[in-house]
């Protein structure tokens, strides 16, 4: 098994081989500090997993991806402190450890890249990350882990989503309901930030879907659904709705 | 037979001269005027009553008019309230009399009043203003009127009796009350005043005999004729003449003496065809068409009748004109009474409308005023609220900010801690930790409140890491009280933090026994009580310690607490309990129970 490490820092090399060493016997790990290098070395040597920096000198992780002609491999981005990009990782269902790398993180990510399953349509997470990432104002897309994998919607066609214990109904403007198997809360946190609004304990709302508010503790959507808002939702509700 | 009521009403005017006299005495009187042009009462008095005797002996005299409008001038020029009163009672005459406008003639009489109404002094003056209107109503046929008016007048003016009387006496004449009549008839022809008076004398009989006669007493009605015509003849008084024969025709045609009827038929119709006098002519005409009939020349009864009713015609149109004329002054006087009415409501409601326009438009502003009060304090409150929760806001956030640096430099101290204790990449992996902490604490502290189960798991990574540090020192355990949804309580992170770090760094030194710290969440009716509490040295809370020395942690969460407790009007507490030398300390923090959702 190969694994690839880039990064423009030879001291963050050094730690994720060290924390590597419990399963060297069984690895070949090759390491890059450019993105040319790392370009032509993945290409080439088809590496199983590979963990990739966000900043890389004047480039970035995202440059190599966008160039990288193979992506059969199981992706864990590493980063410090990179908001945008973890928001965005966050969207496509990447991986990615926080530098400086904790053991239990690292081994918990490492394990589920050995599992053939994360490597799952990887190829179109990977573009939803890329389209997510560009500058351009392009709709935001979120990978969805479903049963079989995962599911790419347009975080603005997302009506509402409901809690179902551990997973979650995403219902869409076209009317379809999917089930993720993510708790509600894990939407909330990903779609803080794009006019979503939990509403209930069990209901996450797209604003941009609410036409009216009910006195009695009720938001009309426009497809008709009534929605209760929790008493002390309330006044926050009518708040977030009108700032839209 | 055509009974016509053939009566010479009874000017109020005393009348004690013959006709000669009368003339005598205004040409007298035309030189005294002559002498007396001066503005004076004495000119003013003259010119009254030589209207008074001209209009006389010269009924038909129109310059008078003209003559009375100066003296009314003069009058009120001066100021001479009696003479301008008579002078209006002379317009009046005039007008009733030569003109036969008896409206005119009534407003002239009422200015009269209304002067006397000012002056009382006048009252004595005015009795025959009285008589004169009495006279007006009585040829308007308002007999009833005219009877309060005459009675009056008998009653305060004795001067005025005879006139008075024999009005009286012509007003029961033509209310058919015959016996009423004669008596009066009688009682005025007993008076002194009419003694020395023929024309009176002469008329009342004239008037007698005609009422005798429609009573059916032929033999007295022939008397009073008789007697009225002989004192005619004797004193030539023309103004009764044409009244007098007609009535005496009627009385010899009552007493079937056909040729004196015809005879003073005739003469009454030569005289008043002279005057013009259509009611005597038709009378005389009535008479002599009776007279033709008697004497069975019907062709000229027949003409005479029909001259008789054409005059009664032209006389029914007269009345009616006087009917129509009536009508339309009572008409005139109803309306210019109505728009008079009508003006003074739609004042009266102008008025209202203005009050009440007025009124709504103070009533208005008021209210606006006090509606933009109320909104406008409104605004004010919700300005300075909204103030003092940004202000409370940016103090919690200064001082979750100020967590933030006393986190990390006492996590730099723990980090040192265990580099001097182990090897250079356990020690890394201790540091990796602490970085995961650090994060956590900069998310959290971005937040004003976060779920418990975020705080207690943020607490339980750091128990973890710490015991790392000393491993064997110390244990913990988190008690949550059954029932409590912690993913759905709110709190403010990082606020027992600081009570734990105490109790690791200072609560158990080295020689006492195996620490031990128990975190007890537990609910107490609408409050969250979060408890610390450890078995280490106590002391460290406020016993022990100075209080400068105290913990900047616990500082600043007391100081969270309290502008918590301003900002949300609620009684959160600290309670720090020294349990005593070597037995710990219990913290305990009751917060309002805040649900998410």
């Amino acid at each position: 098994m190969i694994v690839a490490i880039v990064d423009d820092e030879q001291h963050c090399i050094d730690h994720l081989v060290h924390l590597l060493q419990p399963h060297i016997g069984i690895l070949e790990i090759v390491s890059f500090n450019t993105v040319s290098e790392a370009i032509k070395g993945i290409d080439e040597l088809h590496p199983n997993i590979v963990f990739l920096d966000v900043q890389l000198h004047d480039k970035t992780g995202f440059d190599l991806l966008a160039s990288v002609s193979y992506r059969e491999f199981n992706l864990i981005f590493t980063t410090a402190y990179e908001k945008y990009a973890i928001e965005a990782f966050r969207f496509s269902a990447i991986a990615y450890l926080l530098k400086p790398v904790d053991r239990e993180d690292f081994e918990y990510a490492f394990q589920k890249a050995m599992e053939k399953s994360e490597q799952a349509q990887l190829h179109e997470r990977i573009n939803v990350l890329l389209s997510n990432i560009s500058t351009e104002h392009n709709p935001k897309r979120i990978s969805v882990p479903h049963k079989d994998g995962y599911l790419f919607l347009v975080a603005t066609d997302i009506i509402r989503c409901q809690a179902d214990i551990n997973y979650t109904h995403i219902f869409t403007s076209d009317g379809k309901k999917h089930t993720a198997s993510k708790t509600l809360k894990h939407f909330e946190q990903l779609l803080v930030g794009h006019n979503f609004f939990r509403t209930h304990n069990s209901h996450l709302i797209n604003l941009r879907y609410v036409t009216s508010y009910h006195r009695d503790g009720y938001a009309l959507l426009d497809n008709g659904e009534r929605l209760e808002v929790s008493t002390r939702r309330r006044e926050s509700f009518i708040k977030a709705c009108s700032l839209i | 037979m055509k009974c016509i009521l053939c009566m010479f009403a009874f000017v109020a005017i005393v009348q004690n001269s013959s006709a000669q006299q009368l003339q005598k005495e205004l040409d007298s009187l035309t030189q005294l005027l002559k002498t007396q042009n001066g503005k004076d009462t004495t000119t003013v008095d003259l010119r009254n009553l030589y209207v008074k005797q001209a209009l006389f002996a010269n009924p038909s005299d129109t310059t008078l008019l003209d003559f009375v409008k100066g003296t009314l001038r003069v009058s009120q020029q001066i100021g001479y309230d009696k003479g301008t009163m008579q002078a209006y009672e002379r317009m009046a005459l005039i007008y009733q009399y030569s003109l036969s406008n008896p409206y005119k003639a009534q407003e002239f009489y009422h200015e009269a009043l209304s002067l006397i109404e000012r002056n009382k002094s006048l009252q004595s003056f005015g009795w025959s203003i009285y008589g004169g209107i009495g006279t007006l109503y009585y040829e308007q046929e308002e007999y009833s009127k005219a009877l309060r008016y005459f009675k009056q007048v008998l009653k305060h003016d004795t001067s005025l009796e005879l006139t008075a009387t024999a009005n009286i006496a012509n007003i029961y004449g033509s209310q058919e009350q015959s016996d009423s009549a004669i008596y009066f008839y009688n009682r005025a022809l007993r008076l002194e005043q009419v003694k020395t008076n023929p024309t009176y004398k002469a008329n009342l009989y004239s008037n007698l005999s005609l009422i005798y006669g429609r009573n059916g007493q032929v033999d007295s009605a022939l008397i009073c004729a008789e007697k009225s015509i002989t004192l005619i003849e004797t004193y030539g008084i023309e103004f009764v003449r044409p009244t007098a024969y007609a009535n005496a025709s009627m009385a010899y045609l009552a007493n079937h003496d056909y040729v004196k009827a015809e005879k003073y038929a005739h003469l009454a119709l030569e005289l008043s065809d002279a005057q013009g006098n259509l009611f005597l002519q038709k009378s005389a005409w009535g008479s002599l068409a009776d007279i033709y009939a008697a004497k069975g020349d019907f062709a000229q009864a027949l003409e005479a009748h029909k001259r008789f009713s054409v005059l009664k015609d032209s006389l029914n149109g007269q009345n009616r004109r006087v009917e129509i004329n009536k009508k339309e002054l009572e008409f005139n006087f109803e309306k210019e009474r109505s728009t008079t009415k009508m003006e003074i409501e739609r004042q009266t409601t102008l008025k209202r409308a203005y009050l009440f326009g007025g009124g709504s438009l103070l009533l208005a502003s008021v209210f606006g005023f006090l509606l933009y009060k109320r909104h406008r304090d409104a605004f004010e409150q919700k300005k300075e609220a909204d103030f003092r929760a940004m202000v409370s806001e940016t103090e919690l956030k200064a001082l979750r900010a100020q967590m933030n640096p006393h986190f990390i430099f006492n996590s730099l101290n723990s980090i040192g801690d265990y580099i001097l204790k182990n090897d250079t990449y356990t020690a890394m992996e201790y540091l990796t930790k602490f970085a995961k902490l650090m994060r956590t604490v900069l998310e959290n502290s971005e937040f004003k409140e976060i779920p418990l189960d975020e705080d207690l798991k943020f607490l339980d990574l750091y128990l973890q890491v710490e015991i790392k540090r000393q491993p064997g020192k110390f244990d913990y355990a988190v008690k949550i009280e059954e029932g409590l949804d912690i993913q759905n309580i709110l709190v403010p992170p990082l606020l027992l933090q600081p009570f734990i770090e105490n109790s690791i760094w200072h609560g158990f030194t080295p020689k006492s026994t195996h620490g031990r710290i128990l975190i007890d969440i537990s609910r107490k009716e609408n409050m969250l009580v979060c408890m610390v509490d450890d078995n280490g040295s106590g002391g460290w809370a406020d016993g022990g310690m100075p209080m400068e020395k105290k913990s900047f942690g616990i500082a600043i969460t007391e100081s969270r607490l309290e502008v918590l407790n301003r900002q949300k009007n609620t009684n959160g507490k600290l309670k720090i309990i020294d349990k005593g030398q070597d037995k710990g300390t219990q913290v305990e923090i009751s917060l309002p129970l805040e649900l998410l959702y």
